[in-house]
């Protein structure tokens, strides 16, 4: 296997195939579905990262990032959105996705 | 804000009827809609000569075509062929020379002109009367608005002061938007009202909203509210002993430098506009959005919400700081939306004759004079106006 994610990063190979994610639509979604257990253990793995990784990502240009740095990027995207459920919600979250359902994301500048 | 300087507006119960009520929304359909100036688009979203979009107005039957003409100019159509009323596009956006009509190929170009309509020798018409029907299309801010009916002011003049600070509201320079979408089952001014309150800020949004809410504000009341015309704004209460989220302080901080180097940073960061009838716009840098409430009937709306952003999200602290900003707009926005319909089947009970505003639901109670204001006027001059007797051939000509 080629690398997975780039160096320093390798604490994340675990939740690679779930979290990272293209589009901002299913992002949304997946913060919606997962299972919770699964998605608190992501944050707590990815959010001590996210300053790392943007600066680490920061120095290849946005749209030509090999694999590695593509990876890294999606599940920092995913982040984004896991962090309201993990840092804001709380057990708040199920009454919630109900509600962000009818939300529905149309445009996002990189791609919705 | 002292209760008695808004005063003026009055102090009475609202009547029910009108956030519930299909006749008083057909008033409302002409009296306000067809009257006013409209939001529904940006100029980024037509960059090019021959970009285009089409926008349905529902409440008014009415589809437009926004286009970018060969000569830079923006202009707005009712998206309606001259020959016998077929809709001309049916993309919800794109570029084109021309427009050609599906059913018998008339195509006009991108200044509205009738070009080309094959035999058209044979019809009784000159081809300089057949141009796209026209609807006035003016820009603030960046943003475009239009028209449908006679402005008797221009789009500037209407807004005031609130023009120039248009001018200075991150949306001006905007080159890219994020986009949500929600219906709703509920009537506009009901929709719309949720918005431009803080009332409700502790209770429906007890955690999401903590950073706007403080121990000596428990309610997050703004700091202050102003009125011109039909339109009014408020400036934001900020919270001076914050307690951001790790995540959440690093994401908006990466949002607040980018507004800083792009200068999209204004004055106006705590102020919002809420411009009549239906179109409400934030100043923050970091979470820079606009949010449009489309009547559909008297009972239920649909929301646009859009974050506009300057440049391209060149690199990945950009895009993340955009991603994240979405997100968490997008979980305020999504817990206002059972509770606007909770509101309206209790409205649509008819167990209410009226409702009621406090002091700080003054924007609230503006707006519904505002919209009072025009449908007594539109009934006024309804009543008033003795239709002459139509003879047939007057009706043909
Ligand atoms: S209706 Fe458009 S060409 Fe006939
Ligand atoms: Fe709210």
């Amino acid at each position: 296997m080629t690398t997975l994610l780039p160096t320093g990063f390798e604490a994340l190979a675990p939740f690679a195939d779930r979290w990272a994610i293209d589009g901002s639509i299913a992002r949304a979604a997946r913060r919606g579905d997962a299972d919770p257990a699964d998605r608190a253990a992501f944050f707590a793995a990815a959010a001590p990262l996210l300053d790392a990784a943007l600066t680490h990502l920061d120095r290849s240009p946005i749209d030509a990032l090999p694999p590695a740095e593509q990876r890294l990027m999606d599940m920092m995207l995913t982040l984004a959105h896991v962090s309201l459920t993990e840092e804001i919600l709380g057990d708040q979250e199920p009454a919630h996705a109900r509600q962000r359902h009818h939300m529905r994301i149309t445009r996002s500048p990189a791609g919705a | 804000m002292s209760d008695d300087s808004l005063a003026w507006l009055g102090t009475a119960p609202i009547p029910a009827a009108p956030y519930h009520d299909p006749a008083w929304f057909d008033l409302e359909r002409e009296a306000v809609f067809r009257r006013s100036w409209l939001q529904l688009g940006h100029v980024c979203e037509l960059p090019d000569s021959g970009s285009f979009i089409r926008r349905e107005i529902e409440a008014l039957n009415v589809s437009l075509l926004i286009v970018r003409g060969r000569d830079g100019e923006i202009r707005a159509f009712h998206n309606v062929c001259t020959h016998r009323g077929t809709q001309l596009v049916e993309e919800e956006s794109g570029r084109c020379g021309t427009f050609s009509c599906p059913y018998h190929r008339w195509s006009f170009g991108t200044d509205g002109a009738l070009l080309a309509a094959p035999d058209f020798d044979r019809f009784f018409v000159d081809k300089a009367d057949c141009a796209l029907p026209r609807v006035a299309l003016d820009i603030c801010g960046g943003l475009i608005f239009v028209h449908l009916g006679t402005p008797d002011k221009g789009l500037r003049d209407d807004l005031g002061p609130y023009a120039t600070m248009l001018d200075g509201f991150p949306a001006a320079q905007a080159t890219t938007f994020s986009e949500y979408v929600y219906e709703i089952d509920a009537n506009w001014k009901l929709t719309y009202d949720n918005f431009q309150e803080n009332y409700h800020l502790r209770f429906i949004h007890p955690r999401s909203g903590a950073p706007a809410v403080g121990e000596d504000n428990p309610f997050g009341y703004p700091v202050k509210m102003g009125f011109h015309g039909p339109h009014r704004t408020q400036t934001i209460w900020t919270n001076p002993d914050p307690a951001p989220k790790p995540v959440q302080a690093q994401s908006f901080g990466r949002a607040a430098r980018f507004a800083m180097a792009d200068g999209t940073a204004g004055p106006h960061s705590r102020d919002y506009l809420a411009l009549f009838p239906n179109f409400f716009i934030l100043g923050s840098p970091a979470q820079p959005f606009s949010h449009t409430v489309w009547p559909i009937d008297a009972r239920r709306s649909r929301g646009v919400i859009r974050l506009y952003w300057k440049g391209k999200d060149d690199c990945a602290s950009r895009r993340y700081a955009r991603e994240y900003a979405m997100a968490s707009a997008r979980d305020i926005h999504a817990e206002d939306r059972d509770v606007i319909e909770a509101g309206q089947r209790g409205l649509n009970s008819g167990a209410l004759k009226h409702i009621h505003f406090q002091a700080q639901e003054a924007l609230c109670r503006h707006l519904f004079n505002a919209v009072d204001e025009r449908v007594q006027a539109y009934r006024a001059e309804r009543a008033s106006a003795t239709p002459p007797p139509v003879s047939r051939a007057e009706a043909m000509a």
